[in-house]
């Protein structure tokens, strides 16, 4: 967390960018203006000055696209994960094959799922129809 | 401080007892001001609120009744629930001002028990003995690792068992009932085995000063630091438990017909109200209840997220204010705030507090103002209503409360880490315990990246 410089893409941008700030800074930045950018998704029911409706589908799109790049930043960023020996990665890692599982096999396993789940989603639907 | 061994005299640790009565001061101000007196003031206007509610609602069945004219039957009607609106306003402002000043008083009772306890047990110790050379500070002794963390978990072991005798008893306390206090002796005994735990895991670390860190000598982690592996391992559980609810979340998310899924053609009826269909604009509504969002509901959740961020980042900046050689004071209001790099530490540290501590007030706040309005466990269908917003109340309370106490949790450790800095201080050699300790709040502020559009805007 915050104690060896790092290099790529990101780096070489901010070292671009006016002031003297560091990555941690624009790091930070950014979470904030991804934060107020899905407040702004939820709260607007249409774009601000245009007639366009912000739909359902949209609105989730922005939401785990908007997690998955704060989530990044932080594990990356502010964790140090990028800086830091692959070891750690991996080690961050490991769980995600456990998460996956639970949510997809107790997550996405309701059989009264009011969308209809597809067939892959629903792993225990035969059993719990039976009992 | 660089090189040499922490000296901790006992004076130091008396220091934590005299931030224990800080703490104590500030609780209970902030209670007397905002918990009592703002609230009762608050009080009054709620309860003339509802005296206006039960005249406008007379005067609109009496206009009914009498057979008035439409215009003053619409008339009045307007008036009625435009008082209901000034009524359920008065009750949410009163509860604001009530939940933050007993919340503040809570948290600020628990930290005073927990640096003061830890103070005080340390400072019972014999100044020439044990205090200086615990194998930490001195050159000649190496790091053997620690007991504290298993008589720590000991202890939490034995308050959860006891814990739900303990919750009814303490209920039953405040409210008055006869309480067997007998039930309380195992989650007393967990209590105590927890703070003796963490106050000899302050003995140890507090002189600690960089010298031989424990290094692992094999595959996965040779060459790494065993503690931070040890909190990298820690924090994987941590998913797991985060990962348990959210896929709990999601089989019930699939079947509820929410607003949302309504709105897009579906399902057939809503059978559900979620968080957010109270907190967000345009929410659902069912059996009356819920679609009052606005701009000043959803504000607390987004206050909160902001400021998990940036004490994110107030965070990473006393990290690396303390490893920085060549520390310069900045100019202007900076300076005058932080002169020299210890304080400049303990500063960062201290606004990283006071961002979790207000982020566990305005969660509160905001419970309950949503158990005011209808979102609680105890929703109960009437019969052949099929209705799981209490459903989604449980799973609601359970993943952001289990969220605010790992924040609780934080700020508990960062109070310790607060007064290191204010006493031994922290440099580029010693600085492990922010930059470990930084690692669990990210993952904190993680977890709330996820819980935040998952529970309060979706």
């Amino acid at each position: 967390m915050g104690e060896h410089e790092t290099t790529g893409i990101f780096e070489s941008i901010v070292d671009k960018l006016p002031g003297n700030f560091d990555i941690y800074f624009w790091n930070f930045v950014v979470l904030m203006f991804f934060t107020l950018f899905e407040v702004a998704a939820v709260f607007f029911e249409k774009i601000p000055g245009t007639d366009i409706h912000i739909s359902l589908y949209a609105v989730w799109a922005i939401l785990i696209g908007v997690g998955v790049i704060k989530g990044y930043g932080i594990a990356a960023y502010f964790m140090h994960l990028k800086g830091d020996p692959r070891i750690y990665t991996r080690t961050a890692l490991f769980p995600v094959l456990f998460v996956l599982l639970m949510l997809w096999g107790i997550g996405l396993s309701n059989p009264g799922s009011v969308q209809a789940l597809p067939e892959w989603c629903t792993p225990n639907w035969d059993f719990a129809e039976v009992r | 401080m660089s090189g040499g061994e922490a000296d901790v005299k006992n004076s130091i640790w008396m220091r934590a007892v005299l931030y224990g009565g800080v703490f104590l001061a500030v609780g209970i101000l902030a209670f007397a001001t905002m918990g009592v007196g703002v609230a009762n003031v608050k009080h009054h206007a709620y309860e003339e609120a509802i005296e206006e509610y039960e005249e406008a609602k007379y005067a609109y069945e009496d206009a009914k009744a009498n057979n008035a004219s439409d215009g003053e039957i619409k008339a009045l009607k307007a008036a009625k629930e435009e008082a209901h609106h000034h009524e359920v306003d008065a009750h949410l402002s009163y509860l604001t001002w009530r939940t933050a000043g007993i919340t503040i008083l809570l948290m600020c009772v628990t930290y005073m028990a927990f640096i003061g306890l830890g103070g005080f047990m340390n400072s019972i110790y014999p100044d020439d003995h044990g205090h200086d050379n615990h194998g930490y500070g001195g050159d000649d002794h190496e790091h053997h690792g620690s007991g504290s963390p298993i008589i720590f978990s000991l202890g939490v072991l034995l308050f959860l068992m006891g814990f739900p005798s303990f919750q009814a008893v303490l209920g039953n306390l405040l409210s008055g009932v006869d309480a067997n206090l007998g039930d309380l002796g195992l989650s007393m005994l967990g209590l105590t085995i927890i703070t003796a735990g963490v106050a000899n895991w302050w003995r140890e670390d507090l002189p600690f000063i960089g010298n031989h860190e424990q290094i692992a000598t094999s595959d996965p982690f040779e060459g790494q630091h065993i503690r931070k592996a040890g909190i990298w391992v820690f924090i994987m559980s941590e998913v797991m438990v985060f990962a348990t609810f959210f896929s709990s979340y999601l089989r019930m998310r699939t079947e509820w017909c929410t607003d949302w899924q309504y709105s897009a053609g579906n399902c057939e009826s809503v059978n559900v109200l979620t968080a957010s269909d109270f907190l967000r604009p345009n929410g659902g509504m069912l059996n009356g209840v819920g679609g009052q969002g606005d701009f000043m509901t959803i504000l607390p959740g987004a206050i909160n997220t902001f400021a998990l961020i940036i004490s994110s980042y107030t965070i990473v900046l006393a990290l690396k204010t303390a490893k920085q050689k060549d520390w310069t004071a900045p100019e202007g209001l900076m300076g005058k705030l932080m002169p020299d790099q210890k304080s400049a530490v303990r500063n960062y540290l201290l606004a990283t507090f006071l961002l979790g501590s207000m982020f566990i007030v305005l969660k509160l706040v905001e419970w309950s103002h949503l158990v005011a309005e209808g979102f609680s466990i105890g929703v109960q269908p009437a019969e052949g209503v099929i209705d799981y917003t209490g459903q989604a109340a449980s799973i609601f309370y359970i993943s952001t409360g289990a969220h605010g106490v790992h924040v609780f949790v934080g700020l508990l450790v960062m109070l310790y880490l607060i007064f290191k800095a204010d006493t031994v201080g922290y440099d580029e050699k010693n600085a492990q315990g922010i930059e470990y300790f930084g690692l669990y709040w990210h993952f904190v502020d993680l977890a709330w990246v996820v819980i935040f559009p998952a529970f309060y805007l979706y």
